[in-house]
């Protein structure tokens, strides 16, 4: 009896080999526009308090929560 | 001992973001016909015809232009365009492979004699381009998604608790909409700018130093300065084509975005 022929069932990478590249892409190249824009929104944002309350301690807070929230967005959207 | 340097190199001014400024390309010419415009009028002529020889009459068995045409589509494909697009690549060819051979070519610009200078080095040209991939991302993004499906998709990332989407949203909506774009512009010209900078002061150094102002202590320098030309050249051809391959890519990314929402 000959020895059955075994094909390796494709796994899910080999079906699929043009979309391989894209998510790793996708975050590489989103990270700083999404730490930037972190900084942007909440850094601006402390500023303005800042201005307002005469406190210039809101503005490295606001930068550092941007910072923060901007990291947290990209393990959201690329890590989970 | 460094006295005659120091006066020799006192002399010596750096080019600076000048050497980017043109004249009208004759007198009485209108003031925005100049040399980096001709280029890319020219740029955008040798790529068309470069297409033509190679696929206007096409044969089974490729020959010469055909053969190095459908070397640059394949890599354009599957480099560029599979990746982000998967079976919709081929729709976005066209697109994709002009825009690649464009920009690579007005790059490349920036090392041929003569010509000398890169076109994306004024930051119109990338802009112009960068806004026509964001025109055609939003038009395709609502499309294919609807309009509130698109703003939704792109700052509601689902299954989170609400008062997180307050954080987050603000920054989805600058990112994806304002620095996104911003960057896709700013990084092409910032490079080629950048670049033609650092060849246009190793040449003025060698020319300076070996030419102008030829002493003992300076030669050295200018030999120095026309090594570092050579090697910049080098280095410079290599930064153009990676950055006409990225900014196609970003391109090709913007599009399966918005064609496929899947995250």
């Amino acid at each position: 009896m000959a020895p059955a022929i075994v094909v390796p069932a494709m796994s899910e990478q080999e079906r699929r080999p043009e979309t391989d590249g894209r998510d790793f892409a996708d975050a590489a190249w989103s990270v700083p526009s999404y730490l930037l824009s972190g900084i942007l929104v909440w850094g601006g944002l402390g500023w303005l308090l800042s201005w307002w309350t005469g406190v210039h301690a809101f503005i490295p807070i606001g930068v550092i929560l941007g910072v923060g929230l901007a990291a947290y967005l990209v393990y959201l959207k690329y890590g989970r | 001992m460094t006295l005659p340097l120091m006066l020799v190199a006192e002399d010596f001014t750096a080019p600076g973001p000048s050497i980017f400024d043109f004249p009208p390309l004759w007198d009485g010419a209108p003031s925005w016909l100049t040399k980096p415009v001709l280029m890319a009028i020219f740029g955008a002529i040798v790529v068309c015809a470069l297409a033509w020889s190679a696929f206007a009459n096409p044969k089974l068995v490729p020959r010469g232009m055909q053969n190095i045409g459908e070397m640059g589509y394949q890599f354009v494909r599957d480099q560029v365009a599979r990746p982000f697009l998967g079976k919709d690549a081929e729709r976005w060819m066209p697109l994709l492979l002009s825009l690649f051979f464009l920009i690579l070519l007005w790059n490349l610009f920036g090392v041929v004699p003569l010509i000398q200078i890169p076109v994306a080095s004024h930051i119109a040209f990338p802009a112009v381009l960068a806004a026509l991939i964001y025109i055609i991302k939003i038009y395709l993004g609502i499309k294919h998604q609807g309009f509130v499906g698109y703003f939704k998709n792109m700052m509601f990332p689902a299954g989170l608790p609400k008062p997180i989407y307050v954080l987050l949203a603000p920054i989805e909506f600058l990112s994806n909409l304002i620095i996104a774009p911003f960057t896709h512009a700013v990084r092409l010209f910032a490079n080629m700018f950048a670049g033609h900078l650092i060849l246009a002061f190793f040449s003025a150094v060698g020319f300076w130093f070996l030419f102008e102002k030829l002493t003992p202590l300076g030669s050295g320098l200018g030999v120095l300065g026309v090594i570092m030309t050579i090697a910049m050249t080098g280095f410079e051809m290599f930064i153009e084509f990676l950055q006409a391959f990225l900014f196609t890519m970003l391109a090709a990314m913007y599009i399966g975005g918005s064609l496929h929402p899947d995250h």
